[in-house]
């Protein structure tokens, strides 16, 4: 009698613990497998973009358009610079889930319009990290050799005599 | 460069002066040497400071070349369906004859960038505008393709895209149920670069268009607006466009 209670016990609780594992290979939807993005973090921390990257890149958006403010901060050609990488996207197509972009609104039912238009990826992967891209240089009138660009991003930078 | 400064002239405005006077040097007769446009900073709004125009010389231009169109359709990731009623063309080469005198002139035709553009005027959403620096735009955010704007052009120089369009350059996005047109080239221009019909045209063409700020005195286009005879087509319509032809 104690044995069969003990049996059902370990039944019930074996039953408890793989229901949620049960549900995730059934009807679920599954987790979203974001492509891993460049640099080590992004323009803003990462709650702030998941909850207002739509606002950001409305103004921009607006700034770019109507006032040629090229900026690279808020810009989509950034967002793919970074997230989009080649590897993760050559060949996988906007609507693949292999996309920063679409995987993410896919799984949460969003439905944007960015890629009707919009390219899906960089035509050529340059930037190591939002800072260091080739506008922002220019904004910034910085003329560095990349690689002290590196070693500042690294930590390692010295001050050097003519940077302002 | 000697030229006689008015003795009340402040320091301030002696150095513009001498800054816009090194913008354009002559290096010997007849042989200038302009300054480049630079770059705004990229964080500035653009103003009405600048206009930015073209001008075609039709003498220069020749008939079988289309190295603009090209350097467009390339920069521009436009592709052709091979459907020539429908296909987006933002340049295209037209040749003129005169039945009187039987002269030839070739010419690329493209949005004229008007200061007061019709296209502007009729688009019922905004999206067709004008900035600040004479660039006429399509806001394919705003864009609902109504196609207004298209019978309103004098120039025929819009298209609509009709296709789901994929692998688009990221500078210049564009897809289907939107209008659009010559952008001349704005994020080249953004970064100081010539557009590329310009760029086409001076490196396999027969360097027939000059690219310029028809408001700054000493660069070349507003030299050569200023010392030849150019035309606007269509200049009966008061449009002012920001094209200019010189040689019809």
């Amino acid at each position: 009698m104690n044995r069969l209670t003990k049996l059902l016990h370990t039944a019930v609780l074996v039953l408890t613990m793989s229901a949620p594992a049960l549900a995730a290979g059934g009807g679920r939807v599954p987790m979203p497998q974001l492509p891993e993005a460049k640099g080590d973090q992004c323009v803003e921390d990462t709650n702030v973009m998941r909850r207002k990257h739509m606002d950001y890149l409305m103004a921009h958006r607006d700034n770019t358009m109507h006032d040629g403010v090229r900026t690279t901060k808020y810009s989509l050609k950034q967002c793919l610079e970074c997230h989009a990488a080649e590897q993760n996207d050559a060949a996988a197509g906007k609507h693949e889930g292999q996309h920063f972009c679409a995987s993410c609104h896919q799984y949460a039912g969003v439905k944007i319009d960015c890629f009707g238009c919009h390219a899906t990826k960089p035509e050529k992967t340059t930037s190591f990290h939002p800072i260091v891209t080739p506008g922002m240089e220019k904004a910034a009138a910085v003329h560095q050799p990349a690689g002290e660009l590196l070693n500042q991003l690294a930590g390692a930078s010295e001050q050097t005599g003519g940077a302002e | 460069m000697s030229e006689q400064m008015h003795p009340d002239f402040s320091r301030r405005e002696f150095l513009s002066q001498s800054a816009k006077l090194a913008a354009g040097v002559s290096l010997a007769s007849g042989v200038m040497l302009y300054g480049v446009a630079e770059a705004k900073p990229s964080a500035e709004a653009v103003t009405s400071k600048v206009r930015w125009g073209m001008l075609i010389d039709t003498n220069k231009c020749s008939s079988g070349c289309d190295a603009c169109v090209k350097g467009c359709n390339e920069w521009n990731g436009l592709k052709d369906h091979g459907r020539p009623q429908t296909d987006a063309q933002w340049i295209r080469k037209v040749d003129l004859r005169n039945k009187g005198t039987g002269s030839v002139h070739s010419l690329p035709m493209m949005c004229q960038h008007c200061e007061k553009p019709p296209c502007a005027d009729v688009c019922p959403t905004g999206a067709s505008f004008k900035r600040a620096d004479g660039i006429v735009l399509v806001d394919k955010h705003i864009c609902i393709g109504c196609r207004y704007c298209i019978m309103a052009c004098p120039y025929k120089a819009r298209s609509f895209i009709h296709e789901d369009v994929t692998d688009q350059r990221p500078h210049a996005p564009r897809g289907k149920g939107t209008v659009e047109a010559c952008t001349m080239c704005v994020t080249r221009v953004d970064e100081g670069q010539r557009p590329a019909c310009v760029e086409a045209c001076n490196t396999d063409g027969h360097k027939a268009i000059i690219f310029g700020d028809l408001n700054d005195p000493n660069s070349e286009i507003a030299q050569t607006v200023k010392t030849y005879a150019t035309t606007a087509i269509r200049a009966d319509l008061g449009l002012n466009p920001g094209v200019r032809y010189r040689g019809i």
